[in-house]
C-alpha cells in the first residue's frame, strides 16, 4: 500500500508529493512577497536601530584609531605610576596629527567623558606645544598643567585603548574597572544609576499594583452593568486616555500642590489645618497619583474584555452549588480572568517601567528615573553610547520580564481584548 | 474647477518649498525670549536682507543638531547655545568659527566688533548675543513683614519658612550655595571657583544644598522650564525660588507681586553659533552679522530684560528710555548689568562646566537621590 501511494502521478509524470511542493513554494513566496513591506518597515525602523544602540554601546574605536601610538607605547605599562617618556613623546605627537587634522576636539570630547578636566588641558597644551622644545617630554607636558602628572588621567587614557568596552553597562550599575582590571564600585558621592533602577522598578511594581486594585473593580462593573450605564461609563474611562499626556500631568500638579484643589478642600472641611496642608506633590505619593490615573484605562481595557466573555451563569451556578458569594468569585470569577490581568499589568508595566515626562514633572527630586538619565545623556552630556547602554538594559530588563511572565502563565494565555 | 486647484496646490508646495530653501532657520528657547529675538531682530534683519528668517522652538542641549548632522540632513543653520554647548559643539565640528571683526560689524559708535562685546567669547564658534542673571525672587504679598534682602537669606529656613524653588540641574546652584555659605565670589567669583575645584569645595556646597532640602522648615521643589519659578511663586508653593531675571521681569510687568533680590547672583552668557554646513551658511552668516549689530541686539532688550552683548547697544537704549515696548518702563536698571544689580555677583565659568558637568551632574543627582 505504501508503494502505492508513493507512486500517485499528476498528468505530466511528475510525482504529486513534488509537484504539490513546487506549487505551495510559489504560494509561500507570494504570501512573503505581502508581508515584505511590513518586514521591511520592521527591520529598519525597529531591529536595525536596536543593532545600532547595541554597537553604540561598546564602540569605542574612535579613540583607538586616534592615538595609535600612545596605546603601542602604553601596552607596556603597568598602570600604577606615571607613564614613562616613551608614553608622552608618543602622546605628543599622535595629539600633533590630531591637532594639524582639526580633530583634536573629539578626542577632547571623548577623554572628558572618560575622566572629567580632561578637555580644557588638552586645549591648553594646544597652546603650549607649540614651543615645545626636543626630548624631555614628559616635563615639559607636565608643566602645562599638574593635571598631566596625576596618573589618573593616564589611567583614563589606557582604559579607552580597546576598540570595544562594556565600561558603559558596568558604569550604568556605578561600576567601573580600576587599573588592576578589578571591577569595583565607584566612589560613594557619585553612585547614583543602582538607585534610580531600583527606584524605577519600584514606581512600575507599585503603579502596576494600584492600577490593578482600581481597575478591577471598574472593569468588572463595566461589564456587568446593563448596556447603556456602561457605555457612559466607558466613555469616563476613555475621555483621560484620549487627552493629552501633558494636560493630564499638569491638571494634576494643579490638584495636588499644597495650595492646591484638593488640599483647599480637605482645609474646607476641616480635614486638615491651613498651616499643616499634606504635601502631594512633588515626591513619590505625586508620581504614583498621575501615573495610576493616567496608566489605568490600559488596564481596565483588557481587563474589560476578558471580563464581558465570562458568562454571568457560571457565578449564578458557583452560588447556587453552595459557595458563598466571596467563594464563587475566587474560585470561579477570578480564575477567568488571569489572562486579562496579566494582558493589563504587562501592558503597564513595560509603559510605566519607560516613563519619564510625568515623574519629572510631579516627582520633584524623586521623580528621576532611569529614562529621565537616559533622556539627560542624550541630550545634556551627548554621551550616546551611554544612553544606548542603559536603553538596551531597559529593553532586556522588559524581556525579562516578559520572559519570566510566560515562564508562570504563559503567553498564550494573553488576551488583549 | 477642479484642475485650476490642483494646479494652485502644486504651484503654492513648489512655492513654499523654494522659499523654504532660501529662508534661514534659527533654533530658541521659545516662549517670551524667542518672541523678543524675533521682533527685537529677526524680522528686521529678514527685511533689511530680503533673506527670511524662520524661528523653531527646541530646548537646549545639542542632540538635535548632532543627530541631524549623523543623518546626513542638517535643517538648521543658527542656534542659540549655552556657553557649554559652544564650547562641546565647537569641538565636534559642528559649528563655524568666527572670525569676529570681519564677520561681525563695527559698533554704531565705531568701536570694533571684539572691544564692543562684553566678555572675550567662550570658543571661536560662539557669538554672545544676551547677558541673564541667575538670581532669586519672592512674592511680596506672602513672604511677610520681613523681607529677604542677601543670598544667605534664601538659605535661612529660620527667618523665612517654607520650600525653596531650585534649577534641577548642578549648574548655578553650586556656586549660589557657596556665595550663601560665605565665600565672597571675587572678581568675576574667581574665590568660588577655586573652591568648586577642589572636591571639599563641592561638597561643601551639595552639603548646603541638601540641608536645604532636608530641612522640616525648607525644602525644595526642582524645575526645570523657565516659566516655572514665578508659577511656584504665584502658586504659593515656594516662598522663594531661583530663576532668569527675565522670567521674573515678565511675570512682573504683567502684574506680578514678585520682586527679585540681587546678591550673589550667577551672571551667564547667552550665546548663537552657526551650524557648520547648514542648508545656507552664506546667507547665515550674513543674517548673524545683521542680528548681532548694535540696533539689532538693542531690539530684543525691548521686549525683555536681557542686557544686549554689545556695549554701544546699552548706549541706545540709555538714549532711548523708557525703552520696553509698553513705552513707560525704563529697561537698563532691570537687566543684570544695571551697576545696582552688580554689586556681589559671579560669572558662571563655562569653562569650568564643559570640564566638569557630567560629574558634577552625577554628584547632583546623587545628592538628590539620598534626600530624604
Amino acid at each position: 500500500m505504501n508503494t502505492e501511494t508513493k507512486q500517485i502521478l499528476t498528468s505530466d509524470g511528475v510525482p504529486l508529493e513534488k509537484s504539490l511542493k513546487k506549487a505551495e513554494k510559489i504560494n509561500k513566496f507570494k504570501a512573503l512577497l505581502l508581508v515584505v513591506p511590513l518586514l521591511l518597515f520592521l527591520i529598519i525602523t525597529y531591529i536595525a536601530p536596536i543593532g545600532e544602540l547595541l554597537t553604540r554601546s561598546v564602540d569605542d574605536k574612535m579613540i583607538t584609531s586616534m592615538l595609535p601610538e600612545t596605546f603601542k607605547a602604553m601596552e607596556k605599562w603597568d598602570g600604577q605610576e606615571l607613564p614613562s617618556e616613551e608614553v608622552f613623546a608618543s602622546f605628543l605627537s599622535d595629539y600633533r596629527i590630531l591637532v594639524k587634522a582639526k580633530t583634536q576636539g573629539k578626542l577632547g570630547q571623548r577623554l572628558n567623558k572618560e575622566k572629567n578636566g580632561f578637555n580644557s588641558i588638552l586645549k591648553k597644551l594646544i597652546r603650549k606645544m607649540k614651543t615645545f622644545e626636543e626630548g624631555n617630554y614628559k616635563e615639559q607636558i607636565i608643566s602645562v598643567h599638574k593635571r598631566f602628572g596625576d596618573v589618573s588621567y593616564w589611567r583614563a587614557i589606557k582604559r579607552t585603548a580597546p576598540p570595544y568596552t562594556v565600561a558603559k553597562y558596568l558604569k550604568a550599575v556605578d561600576m567601573y574597572t580600576d587599573e588592576n582590571g578589578d571591577i569595583v564600585q565607584v566612589e560613594e558621592g557619585r553612585r547614583v544609576y543602582k538607585k534610580l533602577w531600583v527606584r524605577t522598578l519600584q514606581v512600575a511594581l507599585f503603579v502596576t499594583l494600584f492600577t490593578f486594585l482600581m481597575g478591577y473593580p471598574i472593569a468588572h462593573l463595566l461589564a456587568t452593568i446593563p448596556m447603556k450605564y456602561s457605555n457612559l461609563l466607558m466613555i469616563c474611562v476613555l475621555l483621560p486616555f484620549w487627552t493629552s499626556l501633558l494636560v493630564r500631568t499638569a491638571s494634576w500638579m494643579i490638584l495636588l500642590q499644597q495650595q492646591g484643589v484638593v488640599n483647599d478642600f480637605f482645609v474646607l472641611i476641616g480635614l486638615v489645618s491651613d498651616d499643616d496642608r499634606p504635601v502631594m506633590m512633588y515626591n513619590l505619593v505625586g508620581t504614583y497619583v498621575a501615573m495610576t490615573q493616567i496608566l489605568l484605562p490600559f488596564m481596565v481595557l483588557p481587563l474589560y474584555s476578558v471580563m464581558k466573555t465570562v458568562s454571568p451563569s457560571l457565578m449564578r451556578a458557583g452560588k447556587s452549588l453552595g459557595g458563598t458569594p466571596f467563594v464563587s468569585f475566587w474560585k470561579i470569577y477570578f480564575p477567568l480572568t488571569t489572562s486579562g490581568i496579566g494582558a493589563g499589568s504587562l501592558l503597564v508595566f513595560i509603559l510605566a517601567v519607560g516613563y519619564y515626562i510625568t515623574p519629572e514633572l510631579v516627582g520633584g527630586a524623586s521623580g528621576t528615573l532611569i529614562s529621565n538619565m537616559i533622556a539627560y545623556h542624550m541630550k545634556q552630556t551627548l554621551d550616546w553610547s551611554f544612553a544606548s547602554a542603559m536603553g538596551l538594559m531597559l529593553l532586556c530588563g522588559v524581556m525579562a520580564i516578559y520572559w519570566i511572565y510566560n515562564k508562570l502563565v504563559g503567553i498564550d494565555n494573553i488576551k488583549l481584548g | 474647477m477642479r484642475k485650476l486647484s490642483k494646479l494652485l496646490l502644486a504651484i503654492s508646495f513648489v512655492l513654499s518649498i523654494t522659499s523654504s530653501a532660501f529662508a534661514v532657520t534659527v533654533a530658541s528657547w521659545g516662549g517670551a525670549y524667542t518672541n523678543s529675538q524675533k521682533l527685537g531682530y529677526g524680522d528686521p534683519a529678514a527685511k533689511k536682507l530680503g533673506i527670511p528668517v524662520n524661528w523653531v522652538d527646541y530646548s537646549g542641549g545639542l542632540s538635535e543638531i548632532t543627530a541631524q548632522k549623523e543623518a546626513g540632513a542638517i535643517t538648521w543653520d543658527i542656534i542659540d547655545v549655552y556657553a557649554m554647548d559652544t564650547i562641546n559643539g565647537c569641538d565636534e565640528g559642528l559649528f563655524v568659527e568666527f572670525d569676529f571683526d570681519n564677520d561681525f560689524g563695527p559698533g554704531s559708535d565705531g568701536v570694533k566688533a571684539t572691544d564692543d562685546f562684553f566678555a572675550p567669547m567662550p570658543s571661536k564658534c560662539a557669538v554672545g548675543n544676551i547677558l541673564y542673571t541667575w538670581n532669586y525672587a519672592y512674592h511680596n504679598d506672602k513672604i511677610g513683614s520681613k523681607k529677604p534682602k542677601t543670598i544667605k537669606d534664601f538659605f535661612n529656613t529660620k527667618k523665612f519658612p517654607g520650600k525653596r524653588g531650585i534649577y534641577k540641574n548642578p549648574v548655578s546652584n553650586l556656586e549660589i550655595a557657596l556665595a550663601a555659605d560665605g565665600i565672597k565670589p571675587g572678581k568675576g567669583g574667581a574665590n568660588i571657583y577655586k573652591a568648586l575645584n577642589t572636591e571639599k569645595g563641592v561638597q561643601r556646597a551639595l552639603d548646603k544644598i541638601s540641608a536645604l532640602c532636608n530641612d522640616p522648615n525648607g525644602g525644595c521643589v526642582f524645575w526645570s522650564a523657565g516659566a516655572k519659578p514665578p508659577e511656584l511663586l504665584m502658586s504659593g508653593e515656594v516662598v522663594m525660588a531661583t530663576g532668569w531675571n527675565g522670567r521674573f521681569f515678565g511675570a512682573q510687568m504683567s502684574g506680578a507681586p514678585l520682586v527679585q533680590v540681587w546678591d550673589g547672583q550667577g551672571l551667564d552668557y547667552q550665546y548663537m553659533v552657526v551650524v557648520k554646513g547648514g542648508p545656507n551658511e552664506a546667507d547665515a552668516m550674513k543674517v548673524i552679522k545683521e542680528m548681532m549689530s548694535t540696533e539689532g541686539l538693542a531690539g530684543s532688550a525691548k521686549h525683555i530684560a536681557y542686557a544686549p552683548f554689545r556695549k554701544s547697544s546699552l548706549a541706545v537704549i540709555a538714549a532711548g528710555e523708557p525703552w520696553y515696548n509698553d513705552g513707560k518702563t525704563n529697561m537698563l536698571p532691570q537687566m543684570p548689568s544695571a551697576k545696582a544689580n552688580t554689586k556681589n555677583y559671579f560669572l558662571v565659568d563655562a569653562v569650568y562646566w564643559a570640564d566638569n558637568g557630567t560629574e558634577l551632574g552625577e554628584k547632583f543627582e546623587a545628592m538628590k537621590a539620598a534626600l530624604k
